[in-house]
């Protein structure tokens, strides 16, 4: 089956699915050996995404323009022997002549994949898509909090590259008194899951996971009165001006959904995961600390020798003075 | 034949200020020797090099008085509109209306180097946790905190979408600070697919209509909001004659660059002729003065064309330079490695053409902003420059990083790979920090090195 890989959450992978092609959203496993994520001033998440959407094993890859490195660093990634699409999505959402220009993309989108070899879905077909993968976003909501932060976090992974829910050990409990954090910001890499025990090994526990591939950029429900008359419409109203992200303008969803979560799990520090170069979050960090009042420690990914050495110093010490 | 133009220091300019009033000049209300805006807190302007024509002092005055503009502007209850990350459309739109000023916080750039850094508005930027990751332009949340170099603008939009991270997350904070902003949506302009209904926008690109519709439908909700300040509608007539207004700014900078990037030897200096480009963008918070401002310049570049002189020895290594830079002194330092600019991409190269003025104005600007360089790839971009490169006759290209600017991460490459493969002129990539002080020995180093490349191909 043909491969289609994407990073942004704001591509629906039930549409790759309903035109019979695979979906499979890519994490990288580590900025530090990508070639790409060493140039300077460019996001090493958006590099490394760049070079491993090269990788022979994928046959289309789908970038978008939610951030200016990922709609630029997409101009290096066509150059790759594979077919490769440039999803425009629209920082605002407020309007109706954004929602209709997403819908305008989704349906080119759409024709791309036809293009490689994907069939035009029947409504009944992409109905039937969206009715499982809505399915399984069920059961993974219903898992967060059952399971460890990073038994969570791996079946998250799992669901991303296979769209598949469950399989996992639960994990261990959180200790008694272990300190609560919010984990927010870029997305995980593979590698990042040792974040979790790091935490938890140093008295803590990250009870929220809002980062770009945590729970937070899942779509909302589908509703399904709906979704046999109107399956397109629906799936664009799940995904488009729903999913709060940090590139929208204003980004008042994103802290609408902060402000919910903390209010149901209230916690003592946040954990900001960004990448060097990467403004978006990087302008967060500030402001994060004034909103909550909480302690903020950015994890600085970059794809220098050491940056990961010196993120796990700071990590410690910052775990420390909360213990 | 008058005595040969040349570019002079500060300090001679207070020596020629004064034989020009002892002959006559005359000045507008914003005129006086240029020294006084160092005491205002310049500190950059004693190390730069200025055309010597009363023209360019009527330039730089104009440039350094817009504070006081605007002051005054606030002070006669003029509605004052602040239009960020826009580069030539909403500020044609205020202007389209009576009692309504424009203006361009973005231009907080430049307020680090021409006060070397004594405003300490980078300072404050770094207090919100906006370092030096991003792009200059960090130092407008600067200027908007401590409020001491424009006013509070009445109404603020900002363009959204395809535009740069830097700029997006700042003006972000700037909203997250309680500055109410009005968004509007660019979508990345990308070519039409075969069979999309495609739009012809000036400066030759095209863009699927649907592009042009969905800017369209934000710049009205950019015109409602206009006229809702200005207690009048923004009509199509108003619009219309905004538009005319605007472009006859456009043909007098056109006419200028044409000139002052082909004339040998080179009559009139980079630096005043990126100021010039700097005010099609905004006109300055003053639209008629802005054009008769540039119109003098004009009048001076022609006349010296005409005679044959200019301020650089014939023969200066013909360069076409992209982007902006932070230090302004920059400019002058190619001139003095015996280089000359001879075409430019300062961003904005859509804010130089005309507005088509047969078209529905909205329709036009519409166009107009989708033709934006910022919003397409780096390839379309490069596309123009090497088209433009071409036209003005360039022997080299160089390309001036922006510090943190998350364009220039991957733009430089894909900039000279297509001057290479289009044109074969050598390219340069240098990063121009907001003050050069400390690195001039090496980017000067580079910069002769590059116009010696030039004099080796001629020679060749
Ligand atoms: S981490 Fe930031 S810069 Fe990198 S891809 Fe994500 S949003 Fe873009
Ligand atoms: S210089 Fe570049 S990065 Fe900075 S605001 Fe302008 S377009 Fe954005």
């Amino acid at each position: 089956m043909i491969t289609v890989a994407y990073s942004d959450p704001l591509v629906p992978p039930e549409w790759i699915r309903a035109h019979g092609l695979r979906p499979r959203r890519l994490r990288a496993a580590s900025v530090a050996r990508s070639p790409s994520a060493s140039l300077t001033g460019l996001c090493p998440y958006a590099g490394a995404f760049a070079d491993r959407s090269a990788a022979p094993d994928l046959d289309a890859v789908i970038f978008t323009t939610a951030c200016d490195q990922m709609r630029r660093v997409f101009e290096i990634a066509r150059e790759a022997p594979r077919p490769a699409f440039l999803l425009n999505v629209p920082s605002t959402w407020q309007t109706r002549a954004v929602h209709a220009h997403y819908r305008s993309e989704i349906e080119r989108l759409g024709r791309f994949l036809e293009s490689l070899g994907g069939s035009s879905p029947t409504g009944e077909a992409l109905a039937a898509e969206m009715l499982r993968y809505d399915e399984r976003r069920r059961r993974l909501r219903d898992l967060a909090g059952r399971l460890s932060p990073r038994a969570f976090a791996r079946v998250i992974a799992r669901h991303h590259e296979t769209g598949e829910v469950g399989g996992e050990d639960p994990g261990p409990t959180a200790g008694p008194g272990a300190v609560p954090l919010a984990l927010v910001g870029g997305p995980l890499l593979l590698d990042d899951l040792f974040l979790f025990d790091l935490v938890e090994e140093r008295g803590a526990r990250v009870v929220l996971d809002g980062t770009d591939t945590g729970l937070r950029t899942l779509p909302a429900p589908y509703d399904r009165r709906l979704l046999g008359r109107d399956p397109f419409g629906q799936l664009l109203a799940s995904w488009f001006g729903v999913i709060p992200t940090v590139h929208q303008r204003p980004n008042a969803l994103l802290y609408r959904w902060l402000a919910e979560r903390f209010a149901e799990t209230p916690v003592k520090g946040i954990l900001l995961r960004r990448y060097v170069w990467c403004d978006l979050w990087h302008v967060e960090e500030e402001r994060l600390r004034e909103w909550t009042g909480l302690p903020v420690l950015a994890l600085d990914e970059g794809a220098e020798g050491r940056a990961r050495e010196r993120m796990v110093q700071r990590l410690e010490a910052f775990l420390e003075m909360l213990a | 034949m008058s005595p040969r133009p040349r570019r002079i220091r500060l300090e001679d300019w207070t020596r020629r200020y004064a034989e020009l009033r002892a002959a006559g000049l005359s000045e507008p209300s914003y005129g006086g020797p240029l020294e006084r805006h160092v005491l205002d807190g310049d500190l950059r302007l004693p190390k730069l090099l200025y055309d010597d024509s009363p023209a360019a002092l009527r330039l730089w005055n104009f440039l350094l008085t817009e504070e006081d503009r605007l002051q005054a502007a606030r002070a006669e209850g003029k509605k004052l509109v602040g239009a960020m990350k826009d580069l030539g459309t909403v500020p044609v739109m205020a202007w389209s209306l009576p009692g309504v000023v424009a203006f361009y916080p973005d231009g907080a750039w430049w307020i680090p180097c021409v006060m070397e850094l004594s405003a300490g508005l980078l300072a404050v930027a770094d207090r919100l946790g906006v370092d030096e990751s991003f792009c200059p332009v960090r130092a407008m949340l600067g200027a908007f905190l401590t409020e001491a170099h424009y006013p509070i603008p009445d109404l603020l939009t900002c363009n959204a979408g395809a535009v740069c991270d830097d700029f997006s997350a700042i003006a972000q904070r700037l909203a997250g600070l309680g500055h109410p902003v009005l968004w509007w949506e660019s979508p990345h302009r990308r070519r039409p697919d075969p069979g999309e209904e495609a739009v012809e926008l000036p400066g030759g690109f095209t863009a699927p209509r649907g592009h042009v519709a969905l800017v369209r439908e934000e710049l009205a909700r950019i015109r409602e909001a206009l006229g809702r300040l200005a207690g009048l509608p923004l009509t199509d007539e108003r619009l219309a004659e905004g538009i005319r207004a605007a472009n006859r700014v456009r043909r007098v900078l056109r006419e200028l660059r044409d000139l002052a990037y082909t004339a040998d030897p080179c009559p009139l200096p980079a630096l005043e002729m990126l100021i010039a480009e700097m005010l099609a963008l905004h006109f300055c918070s003053d639209r008629e003065e802005a054009l008769a401002v540039l119109g003098e310049l004009l009048g001076e570049v022609r006349g010296r064309v005409a005679e044959g002189t200019g301020v650089l020895d014939p023969g200066a290594a013909r360069i076409f330079w992209v982007n902006p830079v932070a230090d302004l002194s920059a400019m002058n330092l190619l001139e003095d490695c015996g280089g000359r600019v001879c075409g430019t991409d300062y961003l904005f190269s859509h804010a130089l053409d005309e507005i088509p003025g047969d078209l529905e104005p909205l329709e036009a600007l519409a166009r107009m902003a989708v033709a934006d360089p910022m919003t397409g790839s780096a390839a379309d971009r490069a596309e123009r420059i090497c088209r433009d490169a071409a036209r003005f006759g360039a022997e080299a290209v160089l390309v001036s990083r922006i510090p943190g600017a998350s364009h220039c991460a991957t733009e430089g490459r894909i900039i000279g790979d297509a001057v290479d493969r289009s044109l074969g002129l050598p390219v340069l990539e240098i990063e121009v920090p907001p003050l050069i002080d400390s690195v001039r020995a090496g980017i000067s180093g580079r910069m002769e090195a590059l116009v010696e490349t030039v004099r080796r191909r001629r020679r060749a």
